[in-house]
């Protein structure tokens, strides 16, 4: 008579290839954010914009009357995805704080880091969620107003001229994402609490924002303007979307502050992500 | 219910002062100092003179009322008021320790009430000085008085005493009624505020930043932005009398209001 | 006797989940053990008689008054929570105190309170030690300390033992025995069977939201008819004791054992009684030693969770 073993029975199923476990971790990310009514409130309501920008495209090429005042340029682009700028922050704060503060607080960080997944991958997942949340309030209405407005024509005349507007959206975007979320995912990893992190978010942001507007006074010029971060992206998204730039720093400066921003990011995470506290 | 609060006022005091987030008090509270002290430096090491802004040349008093109007009014006090004001019986649910005044025979209310004090004390105690610095560095620039500025310098601790009151009895209502206070502080100083004060009518009355503005003695500042310009020609400041009466009535209505959703909220802890 | 905690048809759930579920009961005077496993409902009750949240339905009375929204009451009561949560940057002296003094104590007055609830517990010598350095036991009996140090009548005590060593658990049963032979109550919880079983026989038995029984252990015991009781008796004569066993029905099995017999009854009285008078007669030899290995809480237990 055969005897079934009745102990632990081991994992006999297809494994993910190493390098792409990142994914489970998006994957929860974004599941546990969808299960929050809260949150799914907050990114429809971010998608008001969009509509209302749709509605500008559809007088701009229906009601010939109407087209001068509500006339669609390569700046209505731009515009829109700066004016997402508030809705990316509230994002990024509901979403950021708490993905590595959390994990730190639950001690789970040690937990994830003995699995067979990598502390680059544990990363890229907590990254990939942040980005994916915000690319889809940038760039993927950035792209539906696009593809809305060569419906609305009826032709390609404006794509044609414009065809530089396709890579801009999404470049513009996908920077906007990067150094939003990887600042926000490196301030989480700083703090076992996210409400402590949500609000060194808002001081980044908003005082840089503040001391650039003392700083312009007191200069009397736009030169200083790349102390501030949103005034950074403004400049690197007017010379993207080849618009007349905001302010007299060269956009060049503007994207060095932002990737060094990035680069300092990415080395907080480094020394802050471990299974193990090192404690110097 | 006064005895109590003042004895959780004297336990919590301690234990926000020595806490870490008292680290990004100081931050915040010092950032103004070392953007003070750079313009200083600045000045010193080039010869450059200020600006002229309207015809006229810009001095260390307007320096310091942009200081005044742009880092504490707009941000420093509101978001001072959000973090803290929020976290009043929200740290102690996510510290757990709760549970320990809780059981202890004072009203609910007196534990928020206490715990509001300590933080009405503790932020005055950073920022107060924090302003006062910043305004000996910078108001000699140019030319200006120390002496002649000072009752100046007088009204903005005041406002920034009576802003930091109102702002952070508004964010302890919101911490004893809402399940994540600090987005909704968030979205109310970054979104409600500088979004309805663009607008002309009643709705700005819905906002502190609106009677706080009538206490401030400097001139609201040129700004650049669209909103900025909105904000300019929208400009309409209430009578002092009346936003001390309405900052007073916010501060005293929203206190009594957390008070009582604390006493009758449930915090149910995490396991 | 009137009963300390009382709980009238008491329900709590939260959200869609039932953490109690319509329980009646009366906690008398002394120590009553609350048992549990893990998810049962304890943590709910200990929640509500401690009046941190407030019943869905019914009423919850806590020495004769109702507790929720009454703070008055806690001059009466000290509670000692599960959870390890505690200001670290005070000294034990510096916490004990503090929280003495919102109980209306003068600074003095609580330092006073608060040395002697530490002495009470043995943490006398790392009173001046700030909490955040102290060990889990010593932990856990800081937060008696707090709890003891304004000589409450009713001390509430929610999974007390968890994370002390065998040496601090025997001194804190020890203590909390001690506070219930001086007059006082005392509730504690655990999921541990035999730690509630050194400290009372008196028990509340939780499982799944209701409370499955309530009384003294062996009065439980008893009432379990379906389930068989065993006695172990110890006696020179075994046989001839199981034959006298076997002229009853009363008796449904038994077994021998290196001079005991192992007799299941289904009804233990009329067993007990039998037993005592053949003792007395002497008829049949000494007898030597009588106990119910099955009286034991863990048994209970696993009864009344199976039936």
């Amino acid at each position: 008579m055969p005897i079934h073993d009745q102990g632990y029975r081991h994992y006999g199923g297809q494994r993910s290839a190493p390098g792409r476990r990142w994914a489970v971790i998006a994957r929860a990310g974004v599941r546990t954010m969808f299960s929050k009514r809260a949150f799914i409130g907050l990114l429809l309501l971010s998608w008001l914009p969009f509509f209302v920008r749709a509605v500008q495209i559809y007088i701009s090429t229906s009601v010939p009357q109407a087209a001068a005042l509500v006339q669609v340029t390569p700046a209505t682009f731009k515009d829109f995805l700066e004016q997402q700028s508030i809705w990316v922050f509230f994002i990024t704060v509901y979403v950021g704080a708490g993905l590595i503060a959390n994990d730190r607080r639950a001690n789970a960080l040690q937990i994830y880091l003995s699995k067979p997944l990598t502390r680059v991958e544990y990363m890229f997942g907590k990254l990939a969620i942040l980005m994916g949340f915000l690319l889809l309030v940038t760039g993927v209405p950035g792209l539906m107003l696009l593809v809305l407005q060569i419906l609305f024509t009826g032709e390609l005349t404006f794509f044609r001229e414009n065809l530089h507007l396709l890579p801009a959206i999404t470049l513009f975007s996908v920077i906007q994402a990067l150094t939003f979320s990887s600042t926000m995912l490196a301030l989480s990893s700083l703090s076992k609490s996210s409400r402590y992190v949500a609000i060194l978010y808002a001081a980044v942001i908003f005082m840089s924002q503040a001391i650039y507007g003392v700083l312009r006074q007191v200069t009397g010029d736009t030169n200083v303007a790349w102390v501030s971060l949103p005034a950074n992206m403004t400049q690197v998204g007017s010379a993207i979307f080849r618009v007349p730039l905001q302010y007299k720093t060269p956009w060049p400066v503007s994207l060095t502050v932002l990737a060094g921003l990035i680069l300092a990011s990415a080395v907080v995470l480094e020394r802050r992500v471990r299974g193990v506290e090192i404690v110097t | 219910m006064i005895t109590s609060a003042l004895r959780i006022f004297d336990l919590s005091l301690g234990q926000m002062l020595w806490s870490r987030r008292s680290v990004f008090l100081a931050l915040l509270a010092g950032g103004p100092v070392g953007l003070a002290l750079g313009i200083r430096v600045i000045l010193l090491l080039t010869p450059a003179q200020l600006p002229m802004v309207n015809g006229a040349r810009m001095s260390g008093t307007a320096i310091f009322g942009l200081i005044i109007w742009l880092l504490y009014l707009r941000f420093i006090i509101p978001v001072l008021g959000a973090f803290y004001g929020t976290s009043l019986i929200a740290d102690e649910v996510e510290d757990k320790t709760i549970t320990y005044l809780f059981t202890r025979p004072i009203p609910r209310g007196a534990v928020l009430v206490g715990k509001y004090l300590a933080y009405l004390l503790c932020t005055i105690l950073l920022v107060l000085p924090s302003a006062v610095i910043v305004y000996f560095i910078v108001t000699p620039l140019g030319g200006g008085s120390i002496g002649e500025q000072f009752p100046s310098l007088l009204s903005d601790l005041g406002m920034l005493a009576v802003g930091l009151a109102a702002y952070g009895a508004l964010f302890a209502l919101v911490g004893a009624t809402f399940k994540r206070p600090l987005v909704v502080g968030l979205v109310f100083t970054f979104g409600w505020e500088p979004g309805v004060l663009i607008f002309p009518g009643y709705l700005k009355h819905a906002t502190i930043a609106f009677y706080l503005q009538a206490l401030v003695p400097h001139a609201m500042p040129n700004e650049e932005s669209v909103v900025g310009g909105i904000l300019q020609l929208f400009n309409e400041i209430p009578p002092l009398e009346t936003s001390l009466a309405s900052l007073a009535g916010i501060t005293l209505v929203a206190l009594w209001l957390a008070s009582r959703a604390t006493q009758t909220r449930e915090f149910v802890l995490d396991q | 006797m009137a009963a300390i905690i009382a709980a009238d048809h008491v329900s709590k759930w939260y959200g869609q989940v039932i953490g109690l579920n319509d329980v009646t009961l009366t906690v008398p005077p002394g120590i009553t053990g609350l048992l549990g496993p893990n998810g049962a409902g304890k943590s709910t009750f200990m929640k509500l008689v401690t009046g941190q949240l407030k019943a869905s339905k019914g009423a919850v009375t806590v020495l004769g008054e109702p507790i929720w929204g009454n703070p008055s009451l806690y001059f009466r009561i000290g509670f000692c929570p599960e959870q390890d949560a505690f200001y670290d940057r005070m000294t034990g002296l510096e916490w004990v105190t503090a929280l003495v003094r919102l109980n209306g104590a003068t600074e003095a007055e609580a330092a006073a309170m608060a040395n002697r609830a530490l002495d009470y517990v043995d943490l006398a010598d790392a009173a001046g030690k700030k909490i955040g350095a102290y060990s889990k036991g010593m932990r856990q009996r800081v937060k008696m300390a707090q709890a003891l140090a304004h000589d409450p009548e009713l001390l509430i005590l929610d999974e007390p033992l968890g994370g002390m060593d065998p040496i601090a658990r025997r001194k804190t049963i020890r203590l909390i025995k001690e506070w219930g032979r001086s007059g006082k109550s005392v509730l504690v919880s655990s999921h541990i069977l035999h730690e509630i079983e050194s400290m009372t026989s008196n028990i509340l038995l939780v499982n799944q939201g209701r409370i499955l029984a309530e009384g003294n252990i062996h009065q439980i015991r008893d009432l379990i008819d379906e389930h068989p009781h065993t006695v172990y008796v110890k006696a020179d004569q075994t046989r001839a004791l199981a034959r006298a066993f076997l002229s009853e029905d009363d008796v449904l099995s038994m077994k021998f054992e290196d001079g005991a017999v192992i007799v299941q009854t289904a009804r233990p009285d009329t067993f007990y009684a039998r037993l005592t008078a053949l003792a007395a007669s002497g008829e049949l030899g000494a007898i030597h030693e009588v106990t119910s290995p099955d009286d034991n809480l863990q048994a209970v237990f696993e009864y009344l969770v199976k039936s």
